[in-house]
């Protein structure tokens, strides 16, 4: 299919998401509108977290620590001083945090960039390991942040957390950094340092042998998914105006981990797709916890009963399609081309 | 005959559709963490809150439907809980939930849809600041704080305290500085304020700064859990000072982790034991429910402010006169001396409640009620 006719039917399809989102807007409840910005929230975080473990091979587990780091550092560029000042119980926020403003877009950005910059820096020291330790090691980094949240007082509000953030974060926000993350990390990976990155997942000592400067490589990719991250985790705070420390646990990392392993590893549609298949489960799964009377027969309901399901749903992907919904393949226009065409061609025998 | 007919057709369909909207019962929602873990305060709430339904299942002359979500103790999922109940389930009203960082979430999105909450025990002053729509049945952390510095000083005549607080805990953090702040503006001293993380299992190294510092009361508002394994270490290690927890301590399985140790702990609480003295009629009427529907457990602070949450809920739609919003919020905000299983309830004007705070002590392996204070804050 030729290039331009592509980006015809990209465009085309950005135009279509804007006019169902623009219509959602007005037309459906605010659960269901909650569920739409979660899906976008936890697309942008599971394709950071690809670019990473999919498309590097790098084994991170220090997501949640990002997260906290763009949360925190995007909540407090858009608190009103007045508000900061009232939610400081324990000890006043320091100067230049207290007075500093920011608008939303500056936030989030700034969340980013702090996600990466501490993405960059223990990059260095951590990425020399591999595997399992690169992993316990991230782990480390993410118990660090929190613990360190829950101890800078003057800075976080230690245990308190932060509240009253404004919800800036609306379908628009999220949506619009959901396609720009999309955007720029399909760009990247098929790109020539995509194929290094894939090489690097692939053969290690390969592309080392090749004169690729592996640790670079993976230090930029790193970075990049550290810095989708932290505004994956800003736009979370705003949605939900209200953080603490305690929220950026392992299980967090765990979530996004698990749409990337769902979705495939190295799938950038598969992570779409997954992202947006675990977060709708998961919330209408609560029927299951309901109480249900059949006649006189009253079964009352059991609280985490929809965990267990969601549970026996992931054991049946894992055990039946190891690789993921995707595995490591895309949806393209030209593969969609072709199935409609075998589509075409059947319907005529 | 054609004119009567359609007047007859009239009438039988605006009876039916008198008759729907009668039948059309009150919806009120609970979210509560039934998962997680805060499970352990969050089951024994909804608990009580059922049993509350079961005893007064009709207000306005409509059945009340009480749809319980649980919040799994996360607040994505506390955010989640409330709008699906205000948008799908289409309640008039909420109760919950145990977990003030949980209400926080949650409270935003009830204070957009402008439906009210009654929170449980969220006593974090957070929780309803800035908040037309929030409420609470319970006290919040400067009163509790309060209370336990005055009962510290009066009562046990304690002058130098120590506090050993868990940093990860919002609760903890909020109420050990409440304590402080009311402990040394009644003339006492802190000798000692230091820390430990959620999860950790030796505190021996604090304790022995502790005891060093000669303290003569601890102050841990910590989780039963951790709290009873604090008691045990402190009295392993000699310390004879006196030692005061908080409202989550209140749970019976303190004693069977602390064992003898934890005698002559106290703990401040809502003010509601089943065996207390002078109980009121409704607390009595509560505890012999209970023991009937729950023989396999004893009732506690927690599904005390369960029950009475509902209570006081559903005397603000009767006081309201109808399910609209507007009027609910206004009902909970003129609440005056209202009289519960856990003490007479007055909801302030930041939406809180002023009401008793009570004490428990663990005597003979029982934890036995020993009096109530009403702190000036």
């Amino acid at each position: 299919m030729a290039a331009d006719k592509k980006t015809f039917l990209n465009l085309a399809s950005v135009v279509l998401l804007g006019l169902f989102l623009w219509w959602a807007q007005g037309h459906l409840d605010g659960y269901k509108i909650q569920i739409l910005n979660l899906v976008a929230i936890n697309i942008i975080l599971a394709l950071s977290l690809n670019l990473i473990y999919g498309f590097t091979g790098l084994f991170s587990l220090g997501h949640a620590g990002f997260m906290a780091i763009g949360a925190y550092v995007s909540s407090l560029l858009i608190l009103p001083a007045a508000q900061k000042a009232t939610i400081f119980l324990l000890e006043p926020l320091v100067w230049p945090l207290s007075v500093l403003q920011a608008p939303f877009f500056v936030a989030v950005l700034a969340g980013g960039i702090a996600a990466a910059l501490f993405g960059f820096l223990i990059s260095f020291p951590v990425l020399r390991l591999g595997g399992d330790y690169l992993g316990i090691a991230t782990l480390g980094f993410a118990e660090i942040v929190r613990v360190v949240g829950n101890n800078l007082s003057g800075i976080t509000n230690g245990a308190l957390g932060l509240k009253g953030i404004p919800n800036y974060a609306n379908i628009g926000w999220n949506y619009g950094w959901c396609l720009f993350t999309l955007y720029f990390i399909a760009r990247l990976v098929n790109s020539n340092f995509g194929n290094v990155l894939k090489a690097i997942r692939d053969d290690e000592t390969a592309a080392r042998a090749m004169g690729i400067d592996v640790l670079r490589c993976k230090v930029v990719s790193f970075t990049i998914g550290a810095f989708f991250a932290g505004v994956g985790g800003a736009l979370l705070a705003s949605l939900l105006t209200t953080i603490d420390p305690k929220m950026f646990l392992f299980l967090l990392t765990f979530n996004v981990l698990m749409i990337v392993v769902a979705g495939g590893l190295g799938s950038l549609s598969g992570t779409v797709i997954s992202g947006i298949v675990i977060t709708v489960l998961l919330e209408w799964l609560r029927f299951v916890e309901n109480p249900v009377t059949i006649g006189s027969l009253s079964i009352p309901g059991i609280p985490g009963m929809r965990m267990v399901l969601f549970s026996l749903a992931l054991l049946f992907i894992i055990l039946f399609r190891r690789e993921g919904i995707m595995g490591m393949k895309e949806i393209t226009w030209d593969g969609l081309a072709c199935a409609c065409r075998r589509k075409g061609g059947d319907d005529r025998d | 005959m054609k004119k009567f007919a359609i007047c007859l057709a009239l009438v039988v369909v605006l009876g039916l559709a008198g008759a729907a909207l009668a039948e059309e019962p009150i919806r009120i929602g609970v979210y509560l963490p039934l998962t997680g873990q805060n499970a352990f305060g969050g089951q024994l709430e909804r608990d009580g809150i059922l049993m509350g339904n079961k005893e007064k299942p009709e207000v306005l002359g409509r059945k009340i439907e009480v749809i319980v979500v649980d919040n799994k103790s996360d607040k994505v999922e506390a955010a989640n809980a409330v709008v699906r109940l205000i948008e799908k389930e289409k309640v008039h009203a909420i109760l919950g939930t145990y977990g003030s960082s949980l209400a926080m979430a949650g409270g935003e999105v009830s204070e957009k849809a402008g439906i009210p909450v009654l929170g449980t025990s969220c006593t974090n002053p957070l929780v309803t600041q800035g908040k037309k729509y929030y409420f609470r049945a319970c006290y919040i952390d400067p009163l509790q704080g309060s209370a336990a510095a005055k009962f510290a000083m009066d009562v046990l005549g304690a002058k130098q305290a120590a506090v050993l607080k868990d940093v990860a805990q919002d609760y903890s953090v909020g109420l050990s500085a409440y304590f402080k702040r009311a402990f040394e503006a009644a003339g006492g001293q802190v000798v000692s304020d230091l820390n430990y993380q959620s999860g950790d299992q030796d505190f021996t190294a604090q304790l022995t700064t502790i005891i060093g510092q000669g303290a003569e009361v601890l102050f841990i508002p910590s989780y039963f859990a951790e709290g009873a394994i604090i008691i045990k270490q402190a009295r392993e290690l000699g310390g004879t000072f006196h030692i005061m927890g908080a409202d989550a301590m209140d749970n019976p399985d303190m004693i069977t982790i602390g064992g003898k140790d934890i005698e002559g702990f106290v703990y401040s609480t809502f003010p509601y034991a089943p065996d207390m003295p002078g109980m009121s009629e409704m607390a009595k009427t509560f505890t012999e429910n209970w023991k009937v529907q729950f023989p396999d457990k004893d009732p506690n602070a927690n599904s005390a402010i369960g029950y009475d949450s509902y209570m006081l809920l559903v005397d603000a739609i009767e006081r309201a006169g109808s399910t609209d919003p507007e009027a609910i919020t206004k009902a909970l905000a003129e609440t005056m001396n209202w009289e519960g299983v856990t003490g007479s309830t007055t909801i302030n004007e930041t939406h809180d409640a002023v009401k008793p705070v009570g004490f428990k002590r663990v005597e003979g392996g029982k934890q036995v009620y020993v009096g109530s204070v009403i702190p000036e804050m």
